[in-house]
C-alpha cells in the first residue's frame, strides 16, 4: 500500500550558507529532508529550502536553533505542494583531457591531474564565494585539501561540492586500478 | 565611461571607485592595486579584460567599484547601495555587473534606478548578476547578458531558481539548442535584447535569435580554464563602450578571446593569469591594428 502523503513545511533561510548547513544537521538528529526550491516570492538567485515533514518543525527547529542554523521562516504548505528538488545528480559529465579531468556538475566545473590528483582549474558559478574557493583549492590534492561546502556559501559552492565528490570517486578508482 | 562592478575575494578590500589599469600581475582600481593571483580572481578577471582590451584599442581606460566579499554579501550589498545612489552623478555610458551574492531588494533597486533615469547606462550582466536578474524577474530590464550553456539552460527553464534546479541541461551545445533555448528565455522575458552565448561555438544571439556563431580558433582546452568566460565579458564592454555596434562588439569578443586562447597554447593546467596577458596581442590581430 503506497505511504500515506504526510503534511510538509518548508524551512526558508535569509543567507544561503545557513541553508547548505541544515540537511546535514537535521540527517544527525534523525529528521528526513529534502532540498528544494523555495517559493518565486523568496528568490534572489541563490536560493536552497528544505522540506520536512509537518510533524517534525518543533523538532527541526530546536534542533537548527540548537546548531546556531539560523532560519528565515517555516512555511506549512498545504498538501500537495510540490517543489523542484536539486537536480545535481542529472547535471554530471566527465571529460578526458588526457593527463587531465574535467567534471562538471551543472554550471561548476572542477579539473584535476590524474596521478597526482591535483586540482588544477575550478571554472563556472557567478557567486562571491567561488574565485574564493579557487583560490583556496587550486593546488591541493582532491580529497585532501579543503572542500567547497567547507568553505562556500552558495548555491554554486554547494554545486562545486557535487562535482568535487564525483572527482574524487574517479581519481580513487583510476588510483585503484593502478595499483 | 564604462563601469565594471563587482566583488573580489578579499575580506579587508574596501568599497572601491576609481579607474582601472591593467599590468601582468598588478591592477590598479583607484588607490587600491591587487597584486600576484588576485589580478585576475573573477570579477578581477573581467576587469583586467575590459583594461587590455581599452589599451589595445586605445579607448579610455574603463572605472570600477568593487569591495570584497566571500560569499556573505556584505561588499554586494554595500556595492549596490553605492552604485544606486552615485549613479546619476557617476553617468556611466556601460555598466557591467558581475560577481555579486544575487539579492532582491538591493539589487530591483539598482536596475530601477537605472531604468528611470534619462539616457540610462547600457546594462551588462553576467556571473551572479545574471543569475540575480533572472530570478527577481527583471532579465528584459538589461540589454546584454553573457551566459554559458549552463546558465541559458537556467534562463530558459521559467520555474528554475539557479541551475543547480535547471530540469533539462544541455551538455552538448550545438547549433539547435542554444537558438531554441535563447528564443525560450526570450519568449518569457528571461532575456534581454542581446546575448553572446559562451561555449565550443559562441552564439550571438538578438531578441531572442541567434544572428552570428563563432568557432575559430577553436581551443577545446580553454573550457576548463576559470575564467575565460569573464574574460569574454570585459571584452564585449570595452568594445560596446567605445561605440561599436552592440553585435559586432559581441562577434568581436568572441574571436578576440579565442585568438588569445590560440595565442596563449593553454593546456587543462594553464590559470587565467597566463591567459589576459594575450588579450592586447589578440585584438590588434582580430581588429588588423
Amino acid at each position: 500500500m503506497p505511504e500515506e502523503e504526510k503534511d510538509k513545511a518548508l524551512i526558508v533561510f535569509d543567507y544561503i550558507f545557513h541553508a547548505m548547513r541544515a540537511k546535514p544537521v537535521l540527517e544527525e538528529a534523525g529528521l528526513k529532508s529534502r532540498e528544494v526550491a523555495p517559493p518565486a516570492e523568496y528568490r534572489t538567485g541563490c536560493d536552497l529550502a528544505v522540506e520536512i515533514d509537518a510533524t517534525d518543525v518543533d523538532a527541526a527547529e530546536n534542533v537548527l536553533i540548537e546548531k546556531g542554523v539560523m532560519m528565515l521562516d517555516i512555511l506549512f504548505m498545504p498538501k500537495g505542494s510540490e517543489f523542484v528538488p536539486v537536480y545535481l545528480t542529472n547535471l554530471m559529465k566527465t571529460v578526458d583531457y588526457g593527463d587531465f579531468v574535467m567534471v562538471r556538475c551543472g554550471n561548476m566545473k572542477i579539473t584535476y591531474q590524474k596521478g597526482s590528483g591535483r586540482i588544477v582549474n575550478i571554472s563556472g558559478g557567478g557567486c562571491p564565494d567561488i574565485p574564493y574557493l579557487g583560490m583556496k583549492l587550486y593546488g591541493t590534492v582532491i580529497g585532501q585539501g579543503p572542500k567547497p561546502r567547507t568553505l562556500g556559501k552558495t548555491i554554486c559552492a554547494y554545486t562545486l561540492e557535487h562535482a568535487y565528490e564525483k572527482a574524487l570517486e574517479i581519481f580513487k578508482k583510476e588510483n585503484k586500478k593502478r595499483k | 565611461m564604462l563601469l565594471l562592478v563587482g566583488t573580489v575575494p578579499i575580506e579587508n578590500l574596501p568599497l572601491t571607485y576609481g579607474p582601472v589599469h591593467y599590468q601582468p600581475d598588478k591592477l590598479t582600481i583607484g588607490d587600491y592595486t591587487l597584486e600576484g593571483q588576485y589580478v585576475t580572481l573573477g570579477t578581477a578577471a573581467m576587469i583586467s579584460a575590459a583594461s587590455a582590451t581599452c589599451q589595445a584599442i586605445g579607448a579610455d581606460e574603463p572605472y570600477a567599484l568593487v569591495m570584497g566579499d566571500t560569499g556573505m554579501g556584505d561588499g554586494t550589498m554595500k556595492i549596490l547601495k553605492f552604485l544606486t545612489d552615485e549613479l546619476a552623478n557617476l553617468a556611466p555610458r556601460v555598466v557591467t555587473l558581475h560577481y555579486i551574492l544575487p539579492t532582491r531588494e538591493l539589487f530591483m533597486n539598482f536596475v530601477n534606478t537605472a531604468r528611470k533615469m534619462e539616457n540610462g547606462p547600457f546594462l551588462i550582466a553576467d556571473a551572479g548578476a545574471l543569475l540575480n536578474a533572472k530570478a527577481v524577474k527583471l532579465a528584459s530590464k538589461f540589454d546584454l547578458f553573457t551566459p554559458d550553456p549552463g546558465e541559458l539552460s537556467f534562463l530558459a527553464d521559467p520555474d528554475a531558481a539557479h541551475p543547480a534546479y535547471v530540469q533539462h541541461f544541455i551538455f552538448n551545445v550545438d547549433q539547435t539548442e542554444v537558438p531554441r533555448l535563447s528564443k525560450d528565455a526570450y519568449d518569457h522575458g528571461d532575456a534581454p535584447r542581446y546575448m553572446v552565448v559562451k561555449a565550443p561555438i559562441d552564439h550571438v544571439i538578438e531578441e531572442g535569435k541567434a544572428v552570428a556563431t563563432i568557432n575559430e580558433p577553436n581551443v577545446p582546452t580553454m573550457e576548463p580554464i576559470g575564467g575565460t568566460g569573464d574574460t569574454i565579458t570585459g571584452e564585449v564592454s570595452a568594445l560596446i563602450s567605445s561605440g561599436m555596434d552592440v553585435v559586432d562588439a559581441c562577434i568581436t569578443a568572441c574571436k578576440i578571446n579565442r585568438t588569445a586562447g590560440e595565442l596563449a597554447r593553454p593546456a587543462p593546467d594553464t590559470t587565467i593569469a597566463q591567459f589576459i596577458p594575450h588579450i592586447g596581442e589578440a585584438v590588434k590581430k582580430v581588429l588588423g591594428k
